[in-house]
C-alpha cells in the first residue's frame, strides 16, 4: 500500500472512498487529534451524511429517567396490568427506553462516517482499557462512557480520564461498588444491628482500578492495598434505577456522574501504596491522582499503547520514549498519543486489525451502505442486520458481556479459523448487501496494493464478488505479513 | 442488579458456553485410542466452593456465612452438603459415580482472575509461564494428537499438533464460504494464517451443525467423544462465577447467581451422560475454576476473591464418591490469610490422576512433562482405586 494507507490503516480507519487523501501525513496527525468529533452518520440509506440528532443522545439524566420508566413498564408487563404484557407494548418500551441498540449504531456510523478516524481509534483502545462489561443495567451507560468518558476526554490528560472512567456510573455499576459500604461506614455500623440488612465493602472495583486501570500487577501491591482502595471507593456511586428523591437524599444531587454516599463511606484516612488518602469525597481524585502518575502507570500503559498501535513486539526504545513523554507532559494525552502514533507510522511492523477495524475499514474503502440509518435501528431490513447481531456475529464489541480486561492487543489471541471465517462471510456479505461502489481495481489502485495482493487476486478468476472477498482476506488487508 | 461476567476468549455469542473438542485421533497416524476421555469444564470467574459443597459440620459455617449458605442443600455425610441446584450430581453421587475434592487450589495466591485463568489452563509453575496448556501438553504426550473441533483455541488445549475451531455463523446474505475460494486465499497468507485459512476451507466442506447453549454442546461434546475414531477430550466454558454481590437471593439462600450457574454445570454434566452413552464407562468429567471466595460474606450478599475451592468430579471411569478432602477448618487462624479457605490438596494432582486414567500416562511423567513440577504428590488412589 502506499504511505497514505499504510498509515490509514494502522492508526486509523482508512479514507472513505470519496475522501481527499492527505499529503503530509505527519500534519495530518497533529489535526487529527484536534478534530471536532460530531457524531456524523446516516438518517436512512438514501439519506446524506449528517450530525445525529441531539435526542437520540440523551445526557446521564435522561437516560435514568428512560431506566426508570423502562423498569416501571416492565413491572406492569410482569403484572399483566395498563396492556403492557403484549409484545408490541414490551417491544415499544424497549425501543422507547433503553439506549444500548442506538448508542451501537451511533458508534458504528461514527467509525464508518466519521472524519476523526485517528481519533476513533485512540477511543477504541482506552475504551477497551476501560472495560464497561454489559451486565443488567450498564447497557444504558457503555455508550455514554465511550462518549462523553473517552472521546470528549481525548485532549486533556490521563488523570481526567482515569477519575470520569472510574466515577462514571456504568463503571461503579459494573464493578460492583455502587453496593459497596465502607466497614465502619454508618451504614454498616447501622446495618449491623439488623439481622436482613447488608452492607459492607466490595473489593472489586478497588483491585481492578489497581491491576487493570493503573500500575497492575508488576506494582506488587498487597491485599490491603486492594482493601483500602475499596475504602476509597465505598460510597461512589448509586443503582441507577434508584428514584429521584432517594438518590437527592443519599447523595445530595441529581447528578450520576458525581454520586456521592456520604452514609456508605469509610471514615478516616487510608493508605494505598504507602500514600495517605484523606477521607471524604475529594480522597477519590487524591487517589487517583496519586495512581495516574505512578511509575508503574506509566510504564504499563506506555507498553500497552505501543503494543496496541506499534507492534506485537515494540521495542524497549519505543517503550522508554513513550514514558519519557508521559512524565515530561505530566500524562498529557495529545502529547502522549502524538509520540505513539509517530512512532507507529515509522515502525515497519504491522499490527494485525481487530475485527471491528477490519470491518469499518472495509465498510469505508468500499463505500458501502451496510448499515441501517438511525430513524431504522430497530426496524427489520431484508439485506442490512441489526447493529447489535453484526457485532455479535463478529465476535466483538463494546457492549457484549465480558471481563475486566478487554479484548486482547495481540495477533496470537485472534489467530483462529473461526475469527477468519467471520471475515471472508462479512467480505461477502458486505459486497452482496451493502451497495459497494468503486470495483475491486479502483480500491487496489487507490491504496496501491502491493504487486502479491494483485496477484492474488487475480488468481481467484474474474468473479467481481470472490475478487472483493479475496481483496479484504488478504494478508495486506488484515495487517499482517505478506508471502 | 443480576450481573454476568463471561470468559475472556469468550468471544462469540455472549452467554453461552463454549466447547472445544480436542485429540481426534487421525486414522493411521495415532498409536491407538487411550483408555478413556477427559472432559474439563472451565467455572470463569472463581467459584464459590464453601457454597457448593457446603461443609455443614464445621461450626464455623454457619456462624461466618449463614446469610448465603444454600439452606436446602442435601446432606452427603455428616460433614459436607450439596448445593441443592446439582440435582442430576447428586443422582451421579447416588450410584457412585460422582466425587468432590474439596479445600483445592491451584497454587495460586493472589487473586486476580486474569492470572489465575492463566494458571489454571497453562498449568506452569508461574502465570503466563507457559504458551501452552496442560491438557494440550497431555494430549501430545499421549499421542493421540490430530484433528480437532473447537470454538477458538483456548490455552488449556494449545500446545497439541493443529487446533481448529468450529462455531455456525448466522451472517444475512453470506453463504458458506467456498472451500475452493478460500484455499486460494490461504495460497496468499503466510503460514499461520495460511494454515488457519486452510481449516475454514476444510470446515466448509464438512457443514458440521454446533448448537450453541452449554447443555447442548455437552451432549454434543459426548456423542462425538463416544464414536470410536471421536476426540479423547473437551473444554467447556461456563461464564458468570464471580460472585460479588447477590450471590445469593434476598431472603432465599437457596437461589440467586451462583445457584443460577450451578444449574447449568448440572446440565453439562447431565448433557455429557447424555451424549456419552456407554463411553461415560471410561469417561471422567472435572471442574476447574481460578480460585475460591473469602469465607466471610461482603456487604453486597456475595463474596470476594479467594483461594481453596472445590473440584466436581463426575465419570463412570470414578471407583466410588465421596468428598475427598484434608479439612482445614475455618476459624481465623485456619484461613489462609486470614480469609480465604486454606487448600490443603494440591487441584493439579487431581487434574494429573485424571490424566492418568483417562489417558494412560505414568504419574512421574504427567508431573515433569505436563505440570513442570517432577515432586507432584499422586492422588489417583482416592479417585480411581
Amino acid at each position: 500500500m502506499n504511505k497514505q494507507f499504510t498509515i490509514a490503516q494502522k492508526i486509523g480507519l482508512m479514507f472513505r472512498y470519496d475522501e481527499n487523501v492527505p499529503q503530509d501525513m505527519e500534519g495530518w496527525i497533529e489535526q487529527q487529534l484536534r478534530a471536532p468529533s460530531p457524531a456524523l452518520g446516516i438518517a436512512n440509506t438514501s439519506a446524506k451524511v449528517t450530525q445525529w440528532p441531539d435526542e437520540l443522545q440523551p445526557n446521564l439524566s435522561k437516560r435514568a429517567g428512560m431506566w426508570r420508566r423502562y423498569r416501571a413498564l416492565k413491572k406492569q408487563q410482569r403484572e399483566g396490568k395498563n396492556g403492557q404484557d403484549t409484545e408490541a407494548a414490551r417491544q415499544a418500551n424497549r425501543h422507547e427506553n433503553l439506549m444500548q441498540e442506538k448508542d451501537e449504531h451511533r458508534f458504528v456510523q461514527r467509525n464508518v462516517y466519521g472524519a476523526d478516524q485517528v481519533k476513533l481509534r485512540l477511543t477504541s483502545f482506552w475504551a477497551n482499557h476501560f472495560t464497561i462489561g454489559n451486565t443488567f443495567d450498564t447497557g444504558q451507560l457503555i455508550g455514554h462512557a465511550i462518549d462523553e468518558g473517552i472521546l470528549a476526554k481525548l485532549n486533556g490528560s490521563f488523570a481526567d480520564m482515569l477519575y470520569g472512567m472510574t466515577t462514571h456510573p456504568g463503571m461503579l455499576t459494573y464493578l460492583d461498588n455502587v453496593w459497596s459500604a465502607g466497614e465502619r461506614s454508618v451504614q454498616a455500623k447501622h446495618c449491623r444491628r439488623k439481622p436482613d440488612c447488608q452492607a459492607g465493602l466490595n473489593d472489586n472495583l478497588g483491585r481492578e482500578l489497581l491491576e487493570l486501570h493503573t500500575v497492575s500487577v508488576a506494582a506488587g501491591y498487597s491485599e490491603d492495598d486492594i482493601r483500602a482502595a475499596a475504602q476509597v471507593l465505598a460510597g461512589w456511586g448509586i443503582d441507577f434505577g434508584e428514584e429521584l428523591s432517594n438518590m437527592r437524599e443519599k447523595t445530595g444531587s441529581n447528578n450520576h456522574w458525581n454520586a456521592y454516599k456520604k452514609r456508605w463511606a469509610e471514615p478516616g484516612p487510608k493508605k494505598v501504596m504507602g500514600q495517605t488518602i484523606y477521607a471524604g469525597r475529594s480522597g477519590l481524585r487524591q487517589l487517583t491522582d496519586f495512581l495516574a502518575s505512578h511509575d508503574h502507570t506509566i510504564n504499563y500503559i506506555s507498553t500497552k499503547l505501543c503494543h496496541h498501535f506499534i507492534s506485537d513486539s515494540p521495542t524497549k526504545a519505543h517503550i522508554e520514549s513513550v514514558k519519557s513523554v508521559w512524565h515530561q507532559s505530566n500524562g498529557d494525552l495529545n502529547t502522549i498519543h502524538t509520540q505513539v502514533l509517530k512512532l507507529a507510522i515509522n515502525s515497519p511492523d504491522t499490527k494485525f486489525l481487530w475485527p471491528m477495524t477490519w470491518l469499518f475499514q472495509v465498510v469505508r474503502l468500499s463505500g458501502a451502505t451496510y448499515f441501517k440509518g438511525w430513524e431504522n435501528t430497530h426496524h427489520y431490513d431484508d439485506k442490512l442486520m441489526h447493529t447489535k447481531k453484526v457485532f455479535e456475529e463478529l465476535g466483538q464489541s463494546f457492549w457484549s458481556l465480558r471481563q475486566p480486561d478487554g479484548y486482547p492487543n495481540d495477533k496470537a489471541e485472534w489467530m483462529s479459523a473461526e475469527m477468519f471465517e467471520r471475515r471472508v462471510r462479512f467480505a461477502d456479505a458486505i459486497y452482496k448487501n451493502g451497495r459497494t461502489r468503486p470495483s475491486v481495481n479502483k480500491i487496489m489502485d487507490r491504496i496501491g496494493a502491493a504487486e502479491q495482493t494483485r496477484a492474488l487476486v487475480a488468481s481467484v478468476g474474474p468473479s467481481p464478488k470472490d475478487q472483493f472477498i479475496t481483496l479484504m482476506c488478504s494478508p495486506e488487508l488484515m495487517g499482517l505479513e505478506y508471502v | 442488579m443480576s450481573k454476568l461476567i463471561p470468559g475472556r476468549r469468550n468471544l462469540l455469542k455472549a452467554g453461552a458456553a463454549s466447547l472445544f473438542l480436542a485429540g481426534v485421533p487421525i486414522a493411521g497416524l495415532a498409536k491407538g485410542k487411550p483408555p478413556g476421555s477427559i472432559s474439563v469444564i472451565i467455572l470463569e470467574g472463581g467459584m464459590d466452593g464453601l457454597a457448593t459443597i457446603p461443609p455443614i459440620g464445621d461450626p464455623d459455617l454457619m456462624r461466618m456465612r449463614k446469610a448465603i449458605s444454600p439452606e436446602g442443600y442435601l446432606p452427603l455425610n455428616d460433614f459436607f452438603g450439596l448445593h441443592p441446584s446439582l440435582k442430576f450430581y447428586a443422582q451421579l453421587m447416588a450410584r457412585g459415580h460422582a466425587s468432590a475434592v474439596h479445600a483445592t487450589a491451584f497454587p495460586y495466591t493472589k487473586r486476580s482472575h486474569f492470572e489465575g485463568q492463566n494458571m489454571i489452563e497453562g498449568g506452569g509453575l508461574s502465570p503466563f509461564s507457559e504458551k501452552t496448556g496442560w491438557l494440550g501438553r497431555a494430549l501430545d504426550l499421549a499421542d493421540v494428537a490430530g484433528r480437532s473441533l473447537s470454538l477458538d483455541m483456548p490455552l488449556i488445549l494449545r500446545g497439541h499438533h493443529e487446533n481448529d475451531n468450529f462455531y455456525p455463523a448466522s451472517i444475512r446474505g453470506s453463504s458458506r464460504p467456498k472451500a475452493d475460494l478460500v484455499n486460494m486465499i490461504a495460497m496468499g497468507h503466510k503460514l499461520d494464517a495460511a494454515q488457519i485459512f486452510t481449516k475454514v476451507a476444510r470446515k466448509s466442506e464438512d457443514n458440521v451443525q454446533v448448537p450453541r447453549d452449554p447443555a447442548s454442546l455437552a451432549t454434543y461434546a459426548g456423542r462425538a467423544m463416544a464414536q470410536a475414531d471421536g476426540p479423547v477430550a473437551s473444554v467447556i466454558r461456563v461464564d458468570n462465577f464471580d460472585t460479588h454481590a447477590n450471590q445469593v437471593e434476598e431472603g432465599d439462600t437457596d437461589a440467586g447467581r451462583l445457584a443460577r450457574q450451578l444449574v447449568v454445570v448440572d446440565d453439562v454434566i447431565a448433557g455429557y451422560r447424555r451424549g456419552l452413552g456407554k463411553a461415560w464407562d471410561d469417561a471422567i468429567i472435572l471442574t476447574l475454576t481460578e480460585f475460591g471466595r473469602t469465607v466471610a460474606v461482603n456487604g453486597t450478599r456475595g463474596t470476594d476473591h479467594g483461594y481453596g475451592s472445590v473440584g466436581l468430579l463426575a465419570g463412570g471411569a470414578l471407583s466410588g464418591s465421596g468428598v475427598i478432602a484434608d479439612w482445614p477448618g475455618l476459624s481465623k487462624q485456619d484461613q489462609f490469610e486470614k480469609r480465604d479457605l486454606m487448600a490443603t490438596i494440591d487441584y493439579r494432582s487431581v487434574c494429573a490422576a485424571c490424566l492418568e486414567k483417562a489417558l494412560g500416562i505414568d504419574h512421574d511423567v504427567i508431573a515433569s512433562q505436563v505440570f513442570l513440577q517432577p515432586d507432584l504428590p499422586r492422588v489417583f488412589d482416592h479417585l480411581f482405586a
